[in-house]
């Protein structure tokens, strides 16, 4: 039998974490150090554990309340790009469930377009809006099984931000009721991480709910633009329960591109 | 003179747990990766540990016994927002992998990113032996598991962070950076 089939990797890292018995122990201890393999994964396993203590040393310090920043927010009213989102989200929807069959979408005729676009499996994007503007290769959702959308959201608009979060509920809801796997990501920085901080969102309440109804929707905020608002404006960003943070909204949207996910940016 | 030790023993409780409040607030980051969600959890903890403390009988035992209530807060925390999801399989969605993490050259980040690949269960075993020093009896009645889950749950995590880690930290030229200066 030889020493790595006799020391298993579970003796190993008890060895690591010194977990056995002395007399064990220092018995361990000459037959390691005479086998270069067994070193070798001792030293690995003993420098793994000094990364993650490493990486753990200094966590982010608790994030706490600033005062005064609430009522000072001016929101921009905007109201054009969540229709065309709503839209889109039917179609993107539709699309997925009727592949082979042009839905009827009629309402907006961009979106008619859009379709025949998808249906022929033309990757560049056309602008449908002023504000909206589907980017990802929509192709690509139509042969994938699990239908994944991420939403983009850079602007603080409670009217836009509304109806976008009824585009979403629209979307999970209608992919529930027709079996489908997906996945929903909301992508917010810039001025869109407002929706989900907790001295700011207007729509805590809804968030939350729609987290717990729907385990397949994630909210992910643009680590940049909270480290932005502590350097330029003194802001320590809390972020609402559940929401996760990501390196960069961008970073995320390229690399959700590269994954072949549906972007609808807002 | 009962009175007064038991007033002496109920300041030096909430010294002690307030103590504790640094090493919670590390672990419950390394679990959630939310600054917010862990200060939420810490708070929580130490909420229900003044609330409980008469319960706890031997003072060594504090430790263990806070890190328990850490782990049912967190538990609960995912059942309430996703009743529908296993916790021992739950990964954070944090999407950057290693080798986009090793773009950057903050070896804490990319620690932190393949950390947070794991799943849940071996996440919070990893981190209470790592960053706590936790024995593995302890793991195993904190996150109340037999002991053969903890050790298999450590070995497949640190496997996996073998396998994800090391090579991207081979590529990656912050951690293969020689040391110039000591002080």
């Amino acid at each position: 039998m030889s020493k790595e089939t006799r020391f298993s990797d579970e003796f190993l890292n008890a060895f690591v974490d010194d977990q056995i018995a002395a007399e064990e122990k220092s018995h361990a201890y000459t037959e390691i150090s005479q086998d270069e393999a067994l070193n070798r994964q001792v030293c690995e396993l003993r420098k793994l554990r000094d990364l993650v203590q490493l990486a753990y040393r200094e966590p982010p310090a608790p994030l706490a309340r600033t005062a005064g920043q609430n009522s000072h927010q001016t929101r921009l009213r905007f109201g054009v790009a969540a229709s065309v989102l709503l839209t889109l989200g039917f179609v993107l929807g539709n699309q997925i469930r009727m592949p082979a069959t042009a839905p009827s979408v009629t309402a907006v005729p961009a979106a008619t377009t859009q379709n025949d676009e998808i249906a022929n499996r033309v990757a560049s994007p056309q602008p449908v809006a002023a504000v909206t503007t589907p980017v990802v290769a929509r192709n690509e959702i139509l042969g994938m099984t699990t239908s994944k959308v991420l939403i983009h959201l850079a602007r603080d608009d409670a009217d836009q931000l509304s109806q976008a979060l009824d585009e979403v509920e629209s979307l999970l809801k209608h992919y529930r009721e027709t079996r489908q796997s997906a996945r929903v990501e909301v992508v917010v920085n810039g001025k869109g991480l407002e929706l989900v901080r907790i001295e700011t969102s207007a729509f805590a309440g809804r968030i939350q709910r729609l987290q717990r109804e729907y385990a397949n929707l994630t909210f992910a905020a643009c680590q940049n633009t909270i480290d932005r608002l502590a350097r330029e404006q003194k802001i320590i960003v809390r972020l609402l329960p559940g929401v996760i943070t990501i390196d960069s909204g961008m970073a995320e949207i390229m690399r959700r591109h590269n994954q072949g996910w549906a972007y609808l940016q807002v | 003179m009962d009175l007064l030790d038991f007033f002496l023993r109920s300041r030096e409780a909430e010294r002690a747990l307030e103590q504790a409040r640094a090493r919670l607030y590390r672990v419950a980051y390394a679990w959630c990766h939310s600054a917010a969600l862990a200060d939420d959890l810490v708070q929580e903890t130490l909420a229900k540990a003044l609330r409980k403390s008469s319960q706890l009988r031997d003072q060594k035992a504090r430790d263990a016994w806070l890190f328990t209530i850490l782990a049912n807060c967190y538990r609960d925390h995912f059942r309430k927002t996703r009743e529908m999801d296993d916790i021992d399989e739950i990964e954070i969605s944090h999407e950057t992998t290693p080798e986009s993490e090793s773009s950057r050259t903050e070896i804490v980040g990319l620690v932190r990113a393949t950390i947070a690949r794991l799943p849940q269960a071996q996440r919070q075993v990893v981190t209470l032996v790592d960053l706590e020093g936790f024995s593995y009896v302890e793991v195993s009645q904190i996150l109340e598991v037999p002991i053969g889950t903890v050790m298999s749950r450590l070995c497949r995590a640190r496997n996996a962070m073998k396998a994800m880690l090391l090579p991207a930290m081979q590529q990656n030229p912050a951690t293969n950076r020689a040391i110039r200066r000591v002080k």
